[in-house]
């Protein structure tokens, strides 16, 4: 059996307004595995995500561990270079001046040194393939290009966990098959947080359902995404892929 | 949508836009201390300092018309503060006039004073100009960083840079739906829309920044902005700077 990449334990959270986020969530992801989190809007993804490296922490005895870490105070920066979080509007991951200093961000505040940092850049933007983009600013990008760039500016801290959040929405036909491809060949292991279900049947073995802040299905991707009632019920529809 | 109206010209390639920034700094900063304390009797100087500015103006291939722009907007802000000047400063005087018991007297001494700070002000305005449109705004935010300038000083700035434009966008895209909707209506109906648009974009801007926030903590950000900067003087760099210093140093003392 491979090792586990992520346990989450009774995970519960509310926001400091009192809205209920999430509720006794139980969950594995293993060492290079594709997982989908799906769920309608509001359902608890974007909080879930936010718990991976610890931006947000769970209530009470709730409990995360990433690979042999436990999410405390002590392991944070460790758990920041392992767990690379993308966030869904690419406008807040981009907050550098230029692409390079976007991407190298991440690297510089892992202390690497400057070369270390300029290679890291290099092979994460080549990965996307926006290598020519190096030197444009952030605002000029074309929408596309800006979601590429926010998945680069964490493959530049190499890290072993990859988390994207609704890395398709608002994408064209063209770059959403690109991003695909790209998902496809990715070796880390990836949680991909989206509604997009076609996406998540090319790319991901597994999917939790999350409706309401709780996990209301999880298993093999065509178990549960061929299950129409079920999708219906949390106000989801069954990939176009399956007609 | 595409912006740029901070550095719009900062594309062009010209001998100006090639030097290092730092260089462009400080040669800026030098130039200002010169004009500053320059005598304001010494009117040739100033008409060769105008000289030299309008010399860099043109190897930087900025339009004349575009400086000319710039440059105007700012003139009205000094004169608000420096009018009143020639009516107060108590010497010779040179007019006046009276409404009625009111009686404004203008003196030679004051309006040297006015004269100074006009002149003085608008060859700066220029220069700052110069040094703005000529230089990418993320180059120039790098050169202050490496002037060890303040790391949050400069943070700041570039977080300006780079969010003025999403801000922008977020506005223009709520007033394109809004005129969408609305046709005619009172004008106090649209002071009350537009007061909601307000609260809206400060309700989403305060939401971005807490994402923004977030974002930067997940790639390891811990309050501590650290940034590789990747400068290299050349020599021409090194020239432009001494032939500037010459140039000012002859006009101080030559000129006056
Ligand atoms: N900053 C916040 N303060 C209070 N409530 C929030 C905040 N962010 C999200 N929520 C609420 O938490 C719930 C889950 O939100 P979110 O995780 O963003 O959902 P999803 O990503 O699945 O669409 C929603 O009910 C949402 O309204
Ligand atoms: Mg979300």
């Amino acid at each position: 059996m491979t090792e586990k990449a992520i346990e989450i334990k009774n995970l519960d959270y509310s926001y400091p307004d009192g809205t209920e986020a999430l509720c006794n969530i139980n969950l594995d992801v293993f060492e290079g595995e594709f997982i989908g989190i799906i769920g309608p809007n509001g359902a608890g993804k974007s909080t879930l995500l936010l718990h991976l490296n610890g931006i947000f922490r769970g209530n009470g005895n709730s409990h995360i561990r990433i690979f042999d870490l436990d999410i405390n105070d002590k392991n944070l920066a460790h758990i920041r270079s392992k767990v690379g979080l993308v966030f869904q509007d690419p406008d807040n991951q981009l907050f550098m001046p230029t692409v390079f200093d976007d991407v190298a961000f991440g690297p510089i505040n892992m202390s690497l040194p400057k070369d270390g940092v300029e290679a890291s850049v290099n092979d994460a933007l080549e990965e996307v393939d926006m290598v020519s983009s190096i030197r444009r600013p952030s605002h000029h990008l074309s929408f596309g290009e800006k979601k590429r760039v926010s998945i680069a500016t964490v493959l530049s801290m190499k890290p072993q966990i990859l988390a994207l959040d609704e890395p398709s929405s608002n994408l064209d036909p063209k770059h959403r098959r690109n991003l695909i491809n790209f998902l496809q060949t990715l070796k880390l292991t990836t949680i991909i947080v989206t509604h997009d279900l076609d996406l998540v049947v090319q790319t991901c073995s597994r999917v939790a359902l999350i409706d309401k802040g709780k996990i209301v299905a999880a298993g093999n991707t065509l178990d549960i995404l061929r299950n129409k009632s079920l999708l219906e019920t949390h106000d989801l529809e069954m990939p176009n892929s399956f007609f | 949508m595409k912006h740029a109206y901070i550095d719009e010209y900062s594309d062009i390639d010209s001998y100006i836009h090639r030097l290092d920034p730092r260089i462009k700094i400080i040669s800026l900063f030098a130039f200002i201390l010169f004009v500053i304390f320059t005598r304001p009797t010494s009117f040739i100087a100033f008409a060769l300092y105008g000289v030299l500015i309008a010399v860099l103006f043109l190897l930087s291939k900025i339009p004349p018309g575009f400086i000319l722009k710039r440059s105007l907007v700012i003139i009205p802000f000094v004169l608000m503060v420096a009018i009143f000047i020639p009516f107060f400063k108590k010497g010779e005087i040179a007019g006046g006039y009276s409404f009625g018991t009111l009686k404004l007297t203008v003196t030679y001494d004051g309006l040297m004073i006015l004269w100074n700070i006009l002149v003085k002000a608008y060859l700066c305005i220029l220069s700052m100009i110069l040094l703005i449109t000529s230089t990418k705004l993320s180059n120039l935010l790098k050169a202050l960083e490496k002037l060890k300038f303040p790391s949050v000083f400069v943070i700041i700035l570039s977080f300006m840079y780079r969010y003025i434009f999403v801000v922008q966008d977020e506005l223009m895209k709520m007033k394109q739906a809004k005129e969408a909707r609305t046709t005619g209506g009172s004008r106090w109906f649209h002071v009350k829309v537009l007061a909601n648009m307000i609260g809206v974009l400060f309700m989403r801007t305060y939401e971005r920044g807490e994402n923004v926030y977030f974002a930067m903590c997940s790639r390891g950000f811990n309050g501590k902005i650290k940034i590789i900067t990747g400068f290299e003087l050349k020599m021409k760099d090194f020239c432009f700077m001494l032939i500037i210093m010459s140039i000012l140093t002859v006009i101080r003392i030559f000129g006056s």
